[in-house]
């Protein structure tokens, strides 16, 4: 599946999850998770949200949407 | 609202308000009769608190620890060269004060706190959040969910700002989002940049600063559509908007439909703003 990751404010990405599969699982590869998708675009989950259909998904969730939006947090008020 | 007179000056100073029929003598009167606190009076801060001031908010509350820095002076356009060293609760107040003598000032110079925020929060109407931690943030945000107060929210970086309104009126049926819902924790601490080491744009802050304070007058006046269920992302470089859709998450830990998060002294606001353990 191809997954179009839409990071807001910078890029978007589109993804093939058979690149992405990830050692660990019976047959050697796991199904990818959000964090995969997120590392394959050079994110860390720590500075963003991964929403589908407008509402934030686990990290370590087997991505299961071809269409995921990317939003960065933001602490600065600008002190 | 028992008197809708405005006197001869508030009729001229005012007069760019009044002659329209959204606002009037009777919104000119709400405004001048609403409440609201502004956390932070830094870049965000500073325009907020001038359009509101100017509009005739007739009570601002200024939540701020810090002092006045040079570095500042590029974008916090409350304070002035005269200001540094000072507090910034108090260059705020003489600068509304200079203003518009309608407004009354509220200066509270302190960190916001878990057991403080029910005391400071419980006498406005609406809070703008013009922060810049998450432990704030996020302690705004609970706060406001459980105390159904609603919460202007706005975020900048290097040229990009974020901007989103919570009402938090929450019936049981089409309930809004709160920022929890967009984003459950907070990143751990050091994992993402703020102004001070990547810089801003001087003229950001200005203008998220001014969509909030647009959002904190209309709620005032009961006119218009909130920026709700809408994350606005505003990119200076491109000089471009987009609405970013946000639905209220079920498994939000505050507003969700069985939240961990009863009271602010649940979480420890530190780190990621998590439920605390115990």
């Amino acid at each position: 599946m191809r997954v179009t990751v839409d990071v807001k404010g910078e890029t978007t990405h589109e993804i093939d999850l058979e690149e992405l599969g990830t050692a660990g699982g019976s047959d050697g590869r796991a199904e990818p998770t959000y964090a995969d998708l997120l590392g394959a675009v050079d994110l860390s989950p720590h500075e963003v949200s991964v929403l589908v259909d407008g509402r934030p998904v686990p990290e370590d969730q087997p991505v299961d949407s071809d269409e995921v939006t990317v939003l960065r947090l933001i602490k600065g008020g600008s002190a | 609202m028992t008197d809708l007179r405005l006197d001869a000056t508030q009729l001229d100073r005012y007069s760019r308000h009044v002659i329209m029929d959204e606002v009037g003598p009777e919104g000119q009167k709400r405004l001048l009769e609403g409440s609201v606190l502004v956390v932070g009076a830094g870049g965000l801060g500073s325009p907020a608190i001038q359009y509101l001031a100017a509009a005739g908010v007739g009570r601002i509350g200024i939540v701020d620890d810090d002092v006045v820095e040079r570095s500042n002076l590029q974008r916090q356009i409350v304070h002035g060269d005269g200001d540094v060293g000072r507090p910034k609760v108090d260059s705020a107040a003489d600068y509304v004060a200079a203003l518009n003598p309608d407004v009354d000032v509220e200066t509270n110079e302190l960190r916001l706190t878990a057991d403080n925020v029910g005391n400071l929060v419980a006498d406005y109407d609406v809070v703008l959040d013009a922060s810049d931690n998450f432990a704030t943030r996020y302690l705004l945000n609970d706060h406001c969910v459980l105390t159904e107060t609603p919460l202007s929210h706005g975020a900048i970086y290097r040229f990009e700002g974020q901007v989103t309104t919570f009402t938090n009126e929450r019936t049981g049926e089409d309930d809004p989002p709160c920022y929890r819902c967009i984003f459950p924790e907070a990143p751990e601490p050091g994992t993402v940049p703020d102004c001070a080491t990547t810089g801003v744009l001087g003229v950001l802050p200005g203008t998220v600063g001014c969509i909030q304070a647009t959002e904190v007058v209309k709620y005032l006046l009961g006119k218009g559509d909130p920026l709700e269920g809408r994350l606005l992302m505003y990119d200076a470089m491109d000089m471009s908007f987009e609405e970013v859709p946000v639905r209220p998450n079920p498994d939000c830990p505050v507003c969700g439909d069985d939240p961990e998060i009863e009271s602010v002294s649940d979480v420890a606001y530190e780190g990621t703003c998590e439920i605390s353990a115990d």
